[in-house]
């Protein structure tokens, strides 16, 4: 049964990649391309947030510091440096050596507190990187920014697209191995149950750390990616909005499927990008924020499951009946 | 006349099915005694009682009236005062606030109960003005049973009033209890035999969350079979 | 001398402020065990309606009545359609008061406008008084006396009425309270109304205060005041107040002295306390 179930999502998923990769020869549109390769990076992260919300039961609201880390990094690198691959290569490694240190001090620090604190420390440290970001501008030329440039390979958009979608994709089935392995498991039976699996005799807080670092280098990664398919960086990137978008991403989608958080980034993406259009006729529609702040509030009292989750909810229902 | 009716109550805690059957009668004017091992379902059977932890099937007539889909503080309004075997008390108020707290009148026939409780326990006099936190175990007992005693309740729920204190306080707590068997019904769990035994009327029997038994108390005394196989008293 | 005597006295002033946002953070979480992180979004709520309505009517009084109006409304409006169903589940508790703080900040920029607004002092408070060679700014002092008069009505209502009795058993068992037959979820819509008010009344307050208000004051003044309600404990309304106390003073020495590390002086205080004292300078955790 459950097998019958993988091969299913597998098959769907196959299919979506193949399509997605036939996509641009299909498509004159460049900005539906660019939409598309925003959409893969911010599945990225929205996984990235999953494994934190969904797999193991912590809410963040700081996640935007690790995305801010990844871009910013990034950036220096092909700004200070040259703009190689190689230079970008190596922004990658030291990415994940800044956020793994990062978000191991962090988690270290805060994750044994109860969720409550957990969450206002996260926003709060948050709230610091972005102060950091906005006062050091020898670094980071503050809320203006800097633009950059990057990898010849990388400059045309096609191109750009494949690698968001290759970037996508890996990440995907890195992440997917990572919550089925037994530690991935012990995650997820923190999130059904802490004290139990406690104790059961495993240490709670270790876990926890794990799946910290584990959001973190991901969410990491795909700043950067964000960061070369801008060419500019501002200190937008540790805005509390890029947390929540994370949020709602994965909320809509479906909290605890990596696949939901995909689509949330997909629906969410358009929809911004739809009321963006909107926001012309109608001002109301540039305070987009207040319809989206308002569908996570019903989301999380009423349908918390997200998408997927119905969908898998229905599908169970459909098979029993 | 039946003052307490309950019907085939079963009730969850999380997942877990705590009470998987428990019915039980209680007629006014006596004291009925839950008894059974430890993990047997007789504090859950009280809180479901009183609410605090509702029941998923089955009735709870109080008085021919059903409770068991209300708030907790409506049933203890309707006349079933509570005493919870961690007793309960506000540790930061004083012996003179918890009261203030549980009186739910102040006319005279509240003040006269205040009063006569505080004879029975003078221990509570005594420190009056000092936060209940700091009274010992058996200081501690005799407030939450004052408390609940305060009002016009015509039921009692005492859960493990014997719990770690020293014999002469249980005998305090024993003679109490057979004062007030004048003027309220109480159901008492109570792990302590002895006590269960002596100022109980009749008893029910719970294990593994059902009623497996009942009786008078005086029969069961004598009834070592029983005793051993649910009490695991030899 | 009086640079130090200046200082303080802002100092307490601004944890003046705070402890209005802080107490009723405490009390709510004390109570309620919810923490709401849109308390800080009736902060900014209180600082633009009162502003408003001040512009309106010319009078700085009815701005503040105004504002503890919207916060007592605001308060209720959320306790009873957004609070009480996610009581129990903290999970969608963060989320949901997450959520409403994005919507109602938003919201100010919509009744608003998404622009700055300044704010000017009442002439009556907008004096100094000369004290032995030192400056004394009026509104300083009326708001450290706003926030004393406040801390007085709170403990006078905790200690000395029923209400208080009932809130104070409530933060320490409320299972017990109910089954005494009190109705604890009444208890906890007026304590969420009382906290909401306070909050709108410190906005107000702020406003002439800082000169200038923006719709992100609630976030930056929210975190403000969950890091006193830390340093100080939660359900302590004591701790609050020693806490924003301290906080504002540290703080205003911090800006300055150093005003680059100002921010961070309070994130550490709070680490401190986390590592070593959880439950707060004087609270039960």
């Amino acid at each position: 049964m459950l097998t019958k179930r993988l091969a299913f999502s597998r098959w769907w998923m196959g299919l979506i990649v193949l399509l997605l990769i036939g996509f641009p020869f299909v498509s004159d549109s460049r900005g539906a391309l660019i939409l598309l390769t925003q959409i893969f990076i911010y599945a990225v992260f929205a996984m990235s947030y999953d494994i934190l919300l969904g797999y193991t039961g912590i809410i963040s609201f700081g996640h935007a510091m690790f995305f801010g880390i990844g871009a910013y990094t990034t950036a220096i690198f092909l700004h200070r440096w040259d703009h190689s691959m190689l230079s970008f290569l190596i922004s990658l490694v030291a990415v994940l050596v800044l956020t793994g240190i990062v978000s191991y001090l962090i988690g270290v620090m805060t994750l044994r507190l109860k969720s409550h604190f957990y969450a206002m420390l996260t926003l709060a440290i948050a709230g610091l990187f972005l102060v950091l970001a906005e006062k050091w501008r020898d670094l980071t030329k503050g809320s203006d920014g800097f633009t950059f440039y990057i990898p010849d390979l990388l400059k045309d958009r096609t191109a750009l697209y494949f690698f968001a979608l290759a970037f996508m994709v890996i990440m995907f089935v890195l992440l997917k191995r990572f919550t089925d392995s037994p530690t991935g498991r012990v995650l997820q039976a923190i999130r059904e149950n802490e004290q139990r699996t406690e104790s059961l005799g495993y240490k709670i807080l270790h876990y926890k750390i794990i799946a910290s670092m584990v959001a973190g280098l991901a969410a990491g990664l795909s700043g950067s990616m964000y960061a070369i398919t801008l060419r500019f960086v501002n200190t937008a990137v540790f805005g509390t909005n890029v947390t929540l978008d994370a949020l709602l991403m994965t909320i809509i989608g479906g909290v605890g499927t990596l696949f939901g958080s995909i689509l949330g980034s997909a629906l969410i993406l358009l929809v911004h990008a739809g009321l963006t259009d909107l926001a012309k006729i109608h001002w109301i529609f540039e305070r987009w924020m207040i319809f989206f702040g308002a569908l996570y509030i019903l989301a999380v009292m009423f349908f918390p499951q997200g998408i997927v989750g119905m969908f898998r909810q229905w599908r169970a229902k459909w098979n029993r009946g | 006349m039946t003052l307490l009716k309950v019907d085939r109550i079963e009730t969850y805690i999380d997942q877990y099915h705590i009470l998987q059957g428990v019915s039980f009668e209680v007629k006014k004017g006596g004291v009925t005694v839950l008894l059974g091992r430890n993990g047997a379902g007789k504090t859950t059977t009280l809180r479901s009682l009183i609410g605090l932890n509702p029941i998923a099937t089955g009735a709870i007539t109080f008085k021919g009236e059903t409770i068991h889909h209300l708030p907790t503080y409506e049933i203890a309004r309707k006349g079933i005062g509570y005493v919870p075997e961690d007793q309960g008390v506000f540790p930061e108020l004083t012996i003179e606030e918890n009261l203030k707290l549980a009186m739910r009148k102040t006319d005279e026939a509240t003040l006269e109960r205040r009063d006569w409780i505080l004879q029975l326990f003078p221990d509570l006099k005594t420190f009056w003005k000092k936060p209940s936190g700091l009274l010992s175990g058996g200081q501690k007992q005799m407030l939450a049973i004052a408390r609940a005693c305060v009002n016009d309740n015509e039921l009692l729920l005492i859960d493990e009033p014997s719990k770690g204190l020293a014999p002469i306080m249980v005998d305090k707590v024993m003679s109490v209890i057979m004062e007030m068997k004048q003027r309220v019904t109480v159901v008492l769990v109570e792990q302590n035999f002895y006590m269960a035994s002596t100022i109980g009327d009749d008893y029910y029997i719970i294990d593994d969350g059902r009623t497996v038994h009942t009786g008078m108390m005086k029969e069961l005394k004598e009834n070592e079979a029983l005793k051993k196989e649910y009490l695991g008293i030899a | 001398m009086d640079v130090l005597l200046n200082l303080t006295i802002n100092g307490i002033a601004t944890g003046s402020l705070i402890f209005l946002l802080a107490a009723g953070l405490s009390l709510i979480f004390g109570l309620m065990h919810v923490l709401n992180f849109a308390h800080g979004a009736l902060f900014a709520w209180g600082a633009y309606f009162g502003v408003w309505i001040y512009t309106q009517t010319g009078s700085f009084i009815v701005g503040i009545l105004g504002a503890i109006v919207i916060g007592a409304v605001l308060g209720w409006l959320l306790e009873r359609w957004i609070i009480q169903p996610v009581y129990t589940n903290t999970m969608s508790q963060i989320q949901v008061t997450m959520g409403l703080l994005l919507v109602m900040n938003e919201c100010i920029k919509v009744f608003f406008g998404p622009n700055q607004v300044s704010v000017q002092l009442p002439s009556y408070l907008n004096e100094s008084w000369l004290l032995g060679g030192v400056i004394l700014i009026k509104y300083r002092l009326f708001v450290i006396g706003v926030g004393i008069l406040v801390f007085l009505g709170l403990q006078y209502m905790l200690k000395r009425t029923r209400l208080g009795l009932i809130v104070r058993a409530g933060v320490m068992n409320k299972e017990m309270v109910q089954a005494l037959g009190i109705n604890i979820k009444k208890v906890f819509l007026y304590v969420f109304i009382l906290g909401s008010g306070m909050a709108a009344l410190g906005g107000m307050l702020f406003a002439p205060y800082s000169g200038v208000i923006h719709a992100e004051i609630g976030m930056d003044y929210g975190i403000l005041a969950f890091i006193v309600v830390v340093i100080g404990g939660m359900g302590s309304m004591v701790g609050s107040a020693l806490a924003a106390l301290l906080v504002g003073v540290l703080g205003a020495f911090a800006t300055f002295y150093v005003p680059s590390v100002a921010l961070a002086v309070n994130m550490l205080l709070m680490f401190g306390v986390l590592m070593f004292r959880p439950a707060g300078l004087l609270g039960r955790g």
